[in-house]
């Protein structure tokens, strides 16, 4: 089942794909191809392919329960928020509160998580920054 | 022997103990630099410039520290391939596929030997290569057009159904998607901007390596997330490390491969366009074509340890034949090598054999240091590489993670990237969850843009005729061996395959690998 | 962009640069960074980290220059960049050559101008040269334009810019000077940079070799190309001096690629003035000048406002020309 929706959803991915190839504005100078052709292939290479997967569906697999699955989309939440924030609070702050969240949801204690995320910020930074020079996000710490 | 002769002069030239130092350090560095998810050897080689500057290193002292990072990411990128299945940078994508069931059959320590043994091949055959054969190997890169790029890498996506998955309409599916996300920026050929929905950071297209790092790294930590209440941590605590060195009769059993994927993979090398990435998928398939008699490779085959690792050894050796003898750079890295070359006043062409030997052999010479050097500290720190394993996934994992975002935010500075490549983590986690293989979607994303531009430029030289395309002996050669070696053997063998397929489903075990 | 307006500007750039104040001697940007619109190995590349270790080895600036790379819109991402985000950065300059004016001329940088940034100055010029392989039977530009006008299918010119981009152009230019009726029917294939278009000369897939001197250069020197015209005003100098101009095979046609810098809008006259000071005297360095020789670069000396004017009167001409031409409308 879930191979025919994943199809399904293949096959409309590539009426988008190749849709939005058509709506490329041509320059008014071009070379003998232009810019849809390839992407157009590429959306009937997608189309059938998802159409084949649509009718020939593998076994489906073992999807997570519920509970699980919020957990995955909640590490993802706090991924965004991760990015989002790295540039407010700066790389070290953000660090340890992004590596102490998924130490912490990976089944650490409490305590443990602050630890290994404060360590694995400094380490990150240390190595990143100190040793190999990466300008990393500045914080209104300077850090 | 004129050519040992200034081989030795550039040996004189190398060994001193600043250079011997630099070389060390460049090593170590890069090393380093390949084994972090997200810094590959071009950014390794960017972000070091500035070091080589600062210390007011001349022509040669540069080059000899920033070749020695070049070669230390190569062979830096197979750790976190062969420990964690997320591969420290694009050219170890490939060691993914073998080193990490090895790993999870207690070999890691074999497999990092083995992979580094095969490092070291492949950079030695290359380097030699380089001396003796620059000049006529200058003459095959020049027998390549733009048609005959397009026959070679429509070749590399026909050698896909054999490597990848046993559903090919999957692996289909990744390349196709794999070649729409690179078609997302500015054309390059007529500078108006798909797919982009007016975001001006998507003008510049999706970098590679943010959906490497998106892709393999964060979807792995989603999988370990799915995981916490089975048994993850308990199962990965019970990884043995087995022996660090491989018996002899394994290196003997991997010999042949090292030796065929070293030459291949220099010959993708040589071709600019094609690099590394190129060299070591095609090393592995071909090889796969060739011995994998009893289909044990995808299931922990030192051979496609090896076979991959040769290869994009050998083809980062062989990158630098067209970057010094046509100033045309073959891959990221020695693009960014050029640059440095250009900015210490040195110009790379034609010339430059003549013009700056000291230069050129200097170089050479630096290369033998640093591969010797590397195989020096690789196989004995193998021990101290697999303590990684010791570590509690709950404790690696985010790390991982960290250390990800770190290396994309560090080389691009933007948020917007780092979205993307949680898309990337997502989107990675739903396909490995539907056995749909990676490694077409990477491989689609490194060659899309190349593969569109070079059958656009074919088709306008020869007025629009799409016949062109099979009008050369190398391209029709190219593409017979496409077609007779990759497309028919699988639909012939799809029947006996069905079979097959039906009996493996029922006992697979899902995504612990890449592959199946 | 024609050599006459450039010695008179020359002039008023010296009294430009004598006139600034002290406060500009005085200015060090903290962390000085330069933007290369474009990937290693390209020419912006080159000016940002040639200009950028040189300016270092002069003492001119205090810190190693750091070189950030942001490709992407053939320029067009790093002009929003410096536009919408970077503006009053004092410590930061953009690469920018020829290239950028044509984009700017052809309105090709959507919703920016070239009023949204400060133009610095030049380091220097490329000439623009069309060139054939060693063995070809090609020997003069009029052989070359004549083969186009009878029949444009039969010879593919290669350049290292996109469609419309300023290698494009240079062609163009020179087959509208010689009389081509549509010029849009010569066969242009763009690659990724002047040395993948010369390689695939070198192989035969295309006949004729579009670009700049200094990327010809090496394979000049090597016998491998045959350079049938310089598009400069009159013939280039030192080891230069054997090409032909395109003026003197009678087809009236020049092409300077400047490579020079802008700055962000907003910054303090100060920092402006400073940066000016800063490019006029590396400029005027030996140091510079020997670079320029071994790289081909041709003298082209403005600074502050002069170059200000320079880039406007660039940027309508281009846009005349691609009027003309047809690429825009």
């Amino acid at each position: 089942m879930s191979d025919r929706i994943f199809g399904a959803i293949g096959v409309l991915l590539a009426i988008a794909f190749a849709l939005s190839a058509l709506a490329i504005q041509e320059s008014f100078l071009s070379d003998a191809v232009g810019p849809k052709a390839f992407p157009l292939i590429i959306a009937a290479v997608l189309a059938i392919s998802s159409a084949f997967i649509a009718l020939k569906p593998d076994a489906s697999p073992k999807w997570p329960s519920l509970n699980r699955f919020v957990e995955i989309i909640a590490a993802a939440v706090s991924m965004i928020l991760y990015a989002e924030l790295l540039p407010v609070l700066g790389f070290i702050i953000a660090t340890i509160f992004g590596a102490a969240y998924l130490t912490w949801r990976l089944g650490s204690s409490a305590l443990e998580s602050l630890i290994i995320g404060v360590g694995t910020s400094l380490g990150i930074y240390v190595i990143f920054h100190l040793v190999l020079g990466l300008a990393l996000a500045r914080g209104p710490l300077g850090f | 022997m004129d050519t040992l002769n200034s081989l030795a002069d550039g040996f004189a030239i190398a060994i001193t103990w600043q250079n011997i130092g630099l070389a060390l350090l460049g090593c170590l560095l890069g090393t380093i630099m390949g084994a972090l998810p997200g810094l590959g050897p071009s950014n390794g080689v960017a972000i070091l410039i500035p070091l080589a500057f600062t210390l007011g290193l001349g022509a040669t002292p540069s080059l000899i520290l920033l070749t020695s990072v070049y070669y230390g990411a190569m062979y830096g990128g197979r750790i976190s391939s062969i420990l964690l299945n997320i591969p420290g940078d694009e050219p170890a994508m490939m060691t993914c596929l073998d080193g990490y069931p090895m790993a999870q059959k207690g070999m890691a320590g074999q497999a990092l030997s083995i992979s580094g043994i095969a490092s070291f091949v492949g950079s030695f055959f290359a380097t030699w290569g380089l001396i003796f054969l620059a000049p006529q190997l200058v003459k095959i890169a020049l027998l390549f057009g733009p048609a005959e790029y397009f026959a070679l890498f429509a070749l590399a996506f026909a050698t896909l159904g054999g490597v990848s998955s046993t559903n090919q309409a999957k692996s289909a599916f990744a390349a196709a998607l794999g070649l729409g996300l690179a078609m997302i920026g500015v054309d390059t050929q007529t500078g108006v901007p798909r797919f982009t929905f007016g975001e001006v950071h998507l003008y510049d297209g999706i970098d590679f390596l943010v959906a490497i790092v998106g892709l393999f790294a964060l979807s792995e930590v989603f999988i370990f997330l799915e995981h916490r209440h089975g048994n993850a941590d308990a199962s990965a605590k019970k990884v043995v490390i087995g022996r660090l060195t491989p018996p002899w009769s394994m290196i003997k059993r991997c010999t042949p491969t090292m030796l065929r994927t070293s030459f291949l993979g220099f010959l993708a090398g040589v071709l600019p366009g094609a690099g590394a990435s190129l060299g070591s998928f095609i090393s592995y398939s071909m090889e796969k074509k060739l011995v994998d008699k009893e289909g044990t490779f995808g299931t922990g085959d030192p051979r496609g340890v090896a076979a991959p690792e040769a290869g994009n050894n050998a083809a980062a050796g062989g990158a630098l034949v067209p970057m010094l003898a046509l100033g045309v750079p073959g891959s990221g890295t020695t693009a960014v090598l050029l640059a440095v070359l250009l900015s210490l006043n040195i110009t790379p062409g034609p010339l430059l054999f003549s013009q700056n030997p000291d230069v050129v052999w200097g170089l050479i010479a630096a290369l033998f240091i640093a591969n010797f050097m590397l195989l020096a500290l690789n196989i004995p720190m193998v021990g101290i590489f697999t303590r990684v394993l010791m570590v509690p996934p709950r404790i690696l994992m985010p790390v991982v993670a960290m250390v990800s975002f770190v290396g994309i935010y560090g080389i691009s500075g933007s948020t917007f990237d780092l979205l993307v490549m949680v898309g990337f983590g997502i989107g990675g986690w739903v396909l490995r969850k539907l056995d749909v293989p990676l490694v077409p979607i990477i491989l689609g994303t490194l060659l899309g843009n190349a593969m569109e531009s070079n059958l656009r430029r074919a088709i306008t030289i020869d007025n629009g005729n799409w016949g062109t395309l099979i009008d050369s002996p190398l391209a029709i050669g190219l593409w017979s061996i496409a077609i007779i070696g990759f497309i028919l053997p699988l639909i012939v063998g799809k029947v006996v395959k069905r079979g097959m397929r039906a009996g493996r489903d029922t006992a697979k075990d899902d995504e612990n690998s890449l592959v199946d | 962009m024609t050599f006459k307006a450039t010695r008179l500007s020359l002039a008023a750039a010296l009294l430009g640069f004598t006139a600034l104040g002290a406060s500009a001697q005085d200015f060090m940007p903290e962390a000085p960074e330069c933007i290369a619109p474009a990937n290693p190995g390209g020419g912006w590349d080159f000016t940002c980290r040639q200009v950028g270790k040189s300016l270092q080895d002069q003492g001119l600036i205090s810190k190693t220059m750091q070189v950030v790379n942001l490709a992407g819109g053939g320029g067009g991402v790093a002009y929003a960049e410096v536009v919408n985000k970077r503006d009053g950065d004092e410590d930061l300059i953009v690469a920018a050559s020829t290239a950028t004016a044509t984009r700017l001329a052809q309105n090709a940088y959507p919703g920016n101008t070239m009023d949204q940034v400060r133009w610095l100055g030049t380091v220097g010029a490329d000439y623009g040269v069309i060139a054939v392989d060693a063995d070809s039977d090609i020997n003069t530009l009029p052989d070359l334009l004549d083969m186009i006008k009878n029949d444009p299918t039969s010879v593919s010119v290669a350049g290292g810019s996109a469609v419309g981009g300023w290698d494009h152009l240079k062609v163009l230019i020179a087959a509208n000077a010689y009389g081509v009726e549509d010029v849009r029917t010569v066969k242009y294939i763009a690659f990724d940079g002047g040395g993948e278009a010369v390689t695939q000369l070198l192989a035969g897939s295309v006949q004729a070799f579009t670009g700049d001197i200094s990327e010809a250069k090496g394979f000049v020197d090597s016998g491998d190309i045959k350079v049938l015209a310089v598009l400069s005003p009159e013939r280039l100098e030192g080891e230069f001096a054997d090409f032909p101009t395109a003026k003197e095979q009678g087809v009236d046609a020049i092409g300077a690629n400047w490579r020079g810098f802008y700055a962000p809008a907003d910054i303090s006259d100060e920092a402006y003035d400073g940066w000016v000071a800063k490019i006029a005297a590396l400029y005027a360095s030996d140091e510079w000048k020997a670079i320029m020789e071994a790289n081909g670069l041709a003298p082209l000396d403005m600074q502050g406002p002069v170059f200000e004017e320079f880039v406007a009167d660039s940027v309508q001409q281009i846009r005349d020309i691609s009027t003309e031409i047809g690429i825009i409308q």
